[in-house]
């Protein structure tokens, strides 16, 4: 089996706070995986610590075969990994398309996957030049999304992506992350179980900072206890 | 539109109030004044918000308040009139400075190369403090014994206040002659650079988290070199540069000394956000204490350096002429004289402070705004104000966005310091007052705010010119027969006055954002 990503082991401190106490996540590569657990069991500060924004203490994070733990943020990312943080992120006084600019790694990357993003996300087109103040939620969402979407990123990290949204456009994302999937794996924090279990084909359970239980969505699905004990009732 | 109003009413009542401040202001005043206070408040408005614009960049990107701002200003007037008034001592400055500087371009470099060395626990520890010192004691070696053409603080016919003055009668004292006598000059070229590379990978190695760089490329070299042939070319060619130089009209050394001094601040900035202020990112008081410091030390080091009495700058020939069709009363008949005042509604008008710097504040706010809004770069500030993290995470080096800025800010403070040079004279508290200012002028404008330093800048400028105007000419107060006339001492009052009442009606200042 191929990983992507492998984090090993990773011990994390925030302030003093020993917030990660050896979480371990495997991603496949082509795969959308979803990390798992209670609110405040370390799920956030696994991506984050994935891409150094707070720098792991011990352990390894390997990604496409190189150990990129101690790395300087921006490189991390600049090897292609996407990051859409749980509160969107998006800036406030730039417009949409500034915002998506911003993405840019090469010049020329907004150009290239301008059809590919507004395909995904027909919406975004007609708000291109309003601030990124005046966008809903929803739409706040979808270009967090496509703004990881701009430059080649082989990996996406998406925090909580249908947090404070209606139904119906929690189905939009879903489709939405399902299709780019076929072109970038996906590492998804999701609070929401029915979103997760629909979204990803592996998951990671993380308990007070430790990863606890992973393996195949569709087993886990029917193990009741598992959620329950887990998961608290979902 | 209607919305907007409602939205913005708070502000437009002020603006209302001001404008019909001035209004009332101007109905008691000979056209003539107005004008001339005017354009005297837009020339102050306009150092201010030089100093201001840079004070507020660098706290909105960086979270930084630079209270050394004014002293930097201060430095870039005194780096300005070096090279205006001693082109000399300014060539033989070159050299050492480029080659001092030279190693901090390389600190891409170092982490790879540190990471090539393997040491033990003790010698990485003793390491660095080795490098240091080795460098300390070789810059202590050579920098006393090479030779700067420069004025003697102890004879007051070799001080800067002569040479000024000679300057402004539009003669040059002969420079005096130096030479290499003291040391060799390869020595001293090749022990600045050994000093200058061992020193700043001293300084790489504190601090444990030396992290790796993946890509280097030829662009990590590129500044190293640069300052390389700038070093080569001071030593190679002093005699024809100092010659070249002196040579030139006093309009073209003046904006040679304005690039100079602007960029020396940038560098000067650079320098200290590199070394000094980002160890200190997660300690906002100790940033302020060292910003606080850091103007103490500047302003007794410009003290030992150029003395304490104060002096002029003369102003370039293209400003100053005189005698037939002086004053000037069209502007082609300015451009043809290049006299120094112009008449505009029978008031004097001194070209270079009232016309030439708010024109220069008026360019430069345009250039920024430019920058802010339609660059890469621009857009990396603004998304940086907001949201670092996010930044960092799309891939970009904030951290080199943030050098970029504090090196911005600090060059605008010194762009400013060059231009008030010639109509403020040189002292060593001229920073302090125009920091003040500029303060006052950023919590009535907005703290982080670009066009609320502006407005906030010209607020200040106008009120102290005017209510100087009024001291001299009495308000009479409508309904008496008592004419008021402000003192001196109310001119600072009166701005802060103006912060207060702005304050307590818009607690974010008149375009500051709401948190």
């Amino acid at each position: 089996m191929e990983y992507i990503l492998d984090v090993h082991n990773i011990h994390t401190f925030i302030g003093q706070y020993h917030i990660l106490q050896g979480a371990d996540v495997r991603v496949t590569k082509g795969s959308i995986t979803a990390l798992l657990g209670r609110n405040g069991a370390g799920k956030t500060t696994t991506l984050k610590s994935i891409l150094g924004l707070t720098p792991p203490r011990e352990g390894k994070v390997i990604f496409e075969n190189r150990e990129v733990q101690g790395m300087r943020s921006f490189d991390i990312a600049g090897m292609g990994i996407g990051f859409v943080p749980e509160h969107r992120a998006i800036f406030r006084d730039l417009s949409v398309e500034e915002n998506l600019k911003l993405a840019e790694r090469r010049t020329g990357d907004y150009a290239r996957k301008h059809d590919f993003i507004f395909d995904l996300f027909p919406d975004l087109k007609r708000l291109i030049t309003l601030p990124g103040t005046s966008l809903s939620g929803g739409q706040q969402q979808m270009l967090a999304i496509a703004r990881s979407l701009v430059a080649d990123n082989h990996l996406l990290l998406i925090d909580e992506p249908s947090e404070g949204l209606a139904p119906i456009i929690i189905e939009h994302m879903m489709s939405a992350i399902r299709l780019l999937s076929k072109e970038s794996t996906v590492v998804l924090v999701e609070q929401n179980f029915h979103v997760a279990s629909q979204l990803a084909e592996y998951y990671v359970i993380i308990e007070e900072g430790r990863s606890v239980k992973e393996g195949q969505m569709k087993d886990l699905i029917n193990d009741k206890t598992t959620i329950h004990r887990y998961l608290g009732a979902a | 539109m209607n919305s907007y109003i409602r939205k913005n009413l708070v502000l437009l009542i002020t603006l209302a109030v001001i404008i019909a401040l001035f209004m009332a202001a101007a109905q008691n005043m000979d056209p003539k004044d107005f004008v001339i206070t005017l354009l005297r408040g837009l020339s102050v408005g306009a150092l201010t918000f030089l100093v201001a614009s840079g004070f507020s960049l660098i706290f909105g990107l960086l979270d930084i308040l630079n209270l050394a701002h004014g002293t930097l200003f201060m430095i870039g007037a005194y780096i300005g009139w070096t090279v205006y008034v001693r082109p000399d001592t300014f060539v033989d400055l070159l050299t050492p400075f480029a080659l001092v500087s030279s190693g901090f371009a390389l600190r891409d470099v170092y982490p790879l190369l540190a990471a090539r060395i393997r040491l033990g626990l003790r010698m990485k520890w003793i390491l660095p403090w080795a490098l240091l010192l080795v460098s300390i004691l070789l810059f202590g070696f050579i920098l006393p014994r090479y030779p700067i053409a420069n004025w003697n603080l102890d004879n007051y016919a070799q001080s800067p206040v002569t040479y000024s003055f000679m300057a402004d009668q539009g003669t040059r004292l002969p420079p005096p002659v130096v030479a290499f006598d003291k040391i060799s000059p390869f020595l001293a070229i090749s022990g600045l650079l050994l000093a200058s590379l061992l020193g700043t990978f001293g300084l790489s190695l504190f601090g444990d988290n030396v992290q790796q760089t993946p890509r280097i490329s030829w662009r990590n070299y590129a500044g190293f070199t640069l300052l390389l042939i700038i070093a080569l070319v001071g030593f190679l060619f002093n005699d024809a540069l100092t010659q070249f130089l002196i040579g030139l009209s006093t309009g073209w050394l003046f904006f040679i000394a304005v690039l100079v001094a602007t960029l020396g601040g940038a560098g000067l900035g650079a320098l200290m956000e590199a070394t000094l202020i980002r160890p200190l990112y997660s300690r906002p008081i100790y940033q302020l204490m060292l910003t606080l410091g850091l103007s103490a030390i500047g302003i007794e080091m410009v003290r030992a350096i150029w003395g304490q009495p104060e002096f002029t700058m003369p102003k370039p020939d293209f400003f100053n002429g005189s005698g037939a069709g002086c004053p000037a009363t069209t502007f082609s008949g300015w451009w043809v004289n290049h006299c120094s005042t112009i008449l505009l509604l029978d008031g004097r008008v001194r070209v270079y402070n009232e016309i030439f710097i708010p024109l220069v504040g008026l360019v430069v706010l345009i250039a920024v705004w430019i920058l802010l809004q339609r660059t890469r770069l621009g857009m990396t500030i603004r998304a940086g104000v907001q949201d670092r993290e996010m930044v960092e995470a799309l891939g970009i080096n904030v951290q080199r966005v943030f050098t970029l800025v504090f090196a911005l800010g600090v060059g605008l403070a010194a762009l400013g310091g060059v231009l008030a040079a010639p109509s403020m004279g040189l002292s060593n508290a001229m920073g302090e007052s125009l920091l003040l200012n500029a303060l006052i002028a950023l919590a009535i404008g907005g703290l982080t705010s670009y066009p609320g330093a502006a407005l906030g800048s010209m607020l200040v400028g106008l009120i102290q010119q005017f209510i100087i105007k009024y001291g001299q000419i009495g308000i009479p107060i409508p309904f008496t027969d008592i004419i008021f006339k402000p003192t001196p001492p109310l001119v600072p009052a009166s701005t802060v006055l103006l912060m207060v009442i702005i304050l307590l009606i818009l607690p974010n200042g008149l375009l500051g954002k709401k948190e």
